[in-house]
């Protein structure tokens, strides 16, 4: 990992920030300021809020990208006034979330009620410290990542279910407890398609799965477990087919029915960090991550910061298609969803595991090319 | 999960109008379900007693809000039978014309809400688009878009501008190839045809039992549509073909309302043809005086009018979008009909809910109560 890191320009900064304010004062006193340990904390402070305000603001672009896209596919424009092309209109509405009152049903549970919606936003806030972004621009460079990325993504279940028991309303608890049969459904194909992606390229950290994909991108070799992955995660999304925790037409607003005001805001832009990080999987998994392939002419992949530009637009790319799928579809009813989650897309998962295991067995594929030297038992 | 009442409105996203359906659930299955109505009661019936016989019809736009012509058109009947009236031959294929445009704009709006009941999201922008064409048309000859006042006692209230024929000929040629693309959209999903195919099952028994009209009675399989079988105005002079399916389900009044669409286009065709062809009066020439009068006649001119005036009664029954509406009015002399009375269609395709929505799931209750296509204002009048 060669240049500069998220993490080695936060140290910088924050070494430069302590070191300044230490050289005004007395030497002897102020030792204290120049301590390694402190340095230590303050550059992860700011290494912290660097990748908060990186994901809110793609969050939020991303949400423009949705909507622009959906108003172009359904003949219509999408925001248009605020900012160039709409581009502010979604700060706007954050704004007028954040200046509106928070209404606490009388019934509803406060620890539960309050809590709930906090610590979904943070656990999936949590996952982006862990995801690579481009060569070296990773937060920890874990052994485990991609594990620990889907063990914290599989926690919203609980956070959905208690804030909509706290809620104290009909539509909200048929809302989680729908939610939560889902995504307990789709867990299990989702991981079983990453495991297929694990034993091709032989480890759990998701730089190193990246690179593992110089030869070829896995979605070629392993596109059953790209087709379960990606349906897997429409579902943990909830997006529209598998929207049924939030069908607006049966369940008014699903589990966050009783939600307004920043509450809600935290919701909503939960799910769009979820959908990003969805995406982003999709890229890191089966898309090359970062990387470009290798007959692309070398101009495309020099320039400054040009992995995480390519990583940027395979992201949206991806959600793009996610969206797509929105505007297109039908949204499914919660039966044939878990008929179809554990009837279909866990066979079709252990196929995926199965290809895979053939995959390494062979070595090579006649259009691909050869498995990466490190991969494999 | 024990057995739970839930209440489907009078605020809800299913709700189509201001109503409450009231849905017991063991889990996410219905077990019995209590539509209660009467949200939307203005008690047009009662004020129409107190009106010119010209002054109801703009209560009946505000009758079904999507579909004001038919409703027009089914007062207009009775009210010339009542006053022993009858319309020269151009308001007729005129009323036709308003009927059949109305048929084509209140399915699209039924279009455009149902896809989005079951989630589809880009057809419903795409049928509330074409309507957009159809309500455009409405305006350059009412004036209006959505309460147009435009049919009267004795006739139409204006001829159509220059041009529209012409005009209304490319809206129909746009419209007819859009219904291919509505299909593809929906039929042409797997998952739309698992979601809807024997869903909201009403056998043609049940139907007729509970008096449930139009393209849920056709769906059933039964052939009947007043146009043909109690033809009004120039509906005998037109060529068309009775829409039916017979799967009894969400599908099939799916693809009964799709094909009554492609009939109005047929329709409109040679309505249009005619209107090209022969021009004429539009209002009927021998009208009562006082017919258009803002302000009843009083005194002893007042008095002559409720003596000598003959007196009648009116019946008309007209296919609506949503169904059969029928409408009887009582003339006892004077400027102001003495009674007035309406049959919804709707009113009994709702009352029918018990038959086609218990036992199925609760995400199942927005597809069927839209496939049965609900209006308030008339159901409530």
């Amino acid at each position: 990992m060669s240049g500069a890191t998220l993490f080695s320009v936060s140290f910088d900064i924050g070494s430069a920030i302590l070191r300044g304010i230490a050289s005004v004062f007395p030497m002897p006193e102020s030792g204290w300021i120049t301590n390694p340990d402190v340095i230590l904390g303050l550059s992860a402070v700011i290494f912290a809020a660097i990748l908060l305000a990186a994901s809110m603001l793609n969050t939020i672009l991303l949400i423009w990208w949705e909507r622009k896209l959906l108003g172009r596919i359904m003949d219509r424009r999408g925001a248009m006034h605020v900012g160039y092309a709409g581009l502010l209109q979604n700060f706007a509405d954050g704004l007028k979330l954040f200046r509106k009152n928070t209404v606490q049903p009388r019934e509803a549970d406060s620890l539960g009620f309050y809590s709930g919606p906090v610590t979904y936003m943070v656990t999936s806030l949590i996952i982006f410290g862990i995801l690579p972004i481009s060569s070296g621009w990773n937060g920890g460079a874990l052994p485990l990542t991609l594990l620990l990325a889907l063990a914290i993504f599989s926690f919203a279940p609980l956070f959905i279910f208690v804030s909509a028991w706290s809620s104290n309303n009909k539509y909200s608890l048929m809302g989680g407890m729908r939610s939560a049969a889902q995504m307990i459904a789709y867990e299990v194909p989702i991981l079983l398609a990453v495991v297929a992606v694990v034993i091709v390229s032989g480890s759990f950290d998701l730089t190193t799965i990246v690179y593992e994909q110089q030869n070829y991108w896995f979605w070629g070799p392993l596109f059953v477990a790209l087709i379960v992955f990606v349906a897997g995660m429409l579902a943990e999304m909830e997006r529209i087919p598998f929207d049924l925790p939030e069908a607006e037409a049966e369940l008014v607003e699903g589990w966050n029915t009783e939600y307004g005001g920043m509450l809600f805001a935290f919701f909503m832009l939960a799910d769009y960090l979820r959908a990003l990080i969805g995406s982003i999987l999709v890229v890191l998994l089966f898309l090359g991550g970062w990387t470009l392939p290798t007959w692309v002419p070398s101009g495309l992949t020099t320039f400054p910061l040009a992995g995480i530009f390519w990583f940027m637009v395979k992201t949206y790319a991806v959600f793009g298609l996610f969206v797509w799928i929105r505007a297109s579809l039908p949204r499914v009813r919660t039966d044939q969803l878990l008929r179809v989650g554990w009837n279909r897309m866990i066979p079709l998962s252990l196929l995926a595991v199965f290809l895979a295991a053939v995959l390494v067995t062979v070595k090579c594929l006649p259009v691909f090319g050869c498995v990466p030297s490190a991969g494999g038992m | 999960m024990s057995e739970m009442w839930i209440n489907m409105g009078p605020q809800h996203p299913m709700t189509h109008g201001l109503w409450n359906l009231r849905v017991k659930l063991d889990g996410e299955i219905v077990v019995d379900v209590d539509p209660e109505i009467g949200y939307l009661h203005r008690g047009i019936e009662k004020i129409s007693e107190d009106r010119h016989y010209n002054e109801v019809i703009t209560l009946m736009d505000r009758c079904c809000y999507v579909a004001g012509f038919s409703w027009e058109h089914l007062y207009i009947l009775a009210a010339e039978e009542a006053l022993h009236l009858a319309p020269p031959e151009r308001a007729e294929y005129l009323r036709v014309l308003c009927d059949e445009f109305q048929r084509i704009g209140s399915h699209l709006m039924w279009y455009a809400a149902f896809v989005q009941d079951i989630g589809l999201m880009s057809p419903f922008l795409y049928g509330m688009r074409d309507r957009d064409l159809v309500l455009d048309l409405y305006q350059s000859y009412t004036g209006a878009r959505m309460t147009y006042e435009y049919m009267r006692v004795g006739g139409v209230r204006n001829d159509l501008p220059p041009g529209f024929s012409a005009e209304a000929r490319q809206v129909l040629d746009w419209l007819s190839r859009r219904f291919d693309e509505y299909d593809q959209l929906t039929l042409g999903s797997d998952i739309f045809r698992k979601r809807c195919d024997n869903l909201g099952i009403l056998k043609a028994n049940d139907c007729v039992a509970h008096g449930v009209t139009g393209p849920m009675l056709r769906s059933a399989g039964v052939k009947r549509d007043l146009r043909k079988d109690r033809p009004y105005s120039a509906y005998d002079r037109v060529e068309f073909d009775v829409a039916v399916a017979d799967g009894a389900d969400v599908t099939a009044r799916y693809l009964v309302r799709l094909e009554e669409m492609r009939q109005a286009v047929r329709i409109l065709r040679q309505v249009l043809d005619w209107l090209d062809k022969n021009p004429g009066p539009v209002m009927a020439e021998e009208l009562p005086r006082w017919l258009g009068a803002p302000y009843a006649p009083i005194g002893r001119e007042g008095y002559l009018l409720k003596r000598n005036f003959p007196k009648g009664v009116g019946f008309s029954a007209v296919e609506e979008p949503h169904g059969e509406a029928v409408a009887y009015v009582v003339n006892e002399g004077g400027e102001h009909p003495y009674r007035v009375k309406f049959r919804s269609p709707v009113f009994s395709n709702i009352s029918a809910a018990r038959k086609y929505l218990i036992g199925y799931h609760v995400a199942d209750i927005p597809p069927i109560m839209g496939s049965v296509d609900i209006c308030i204002g008339e159901v409530d009048r």
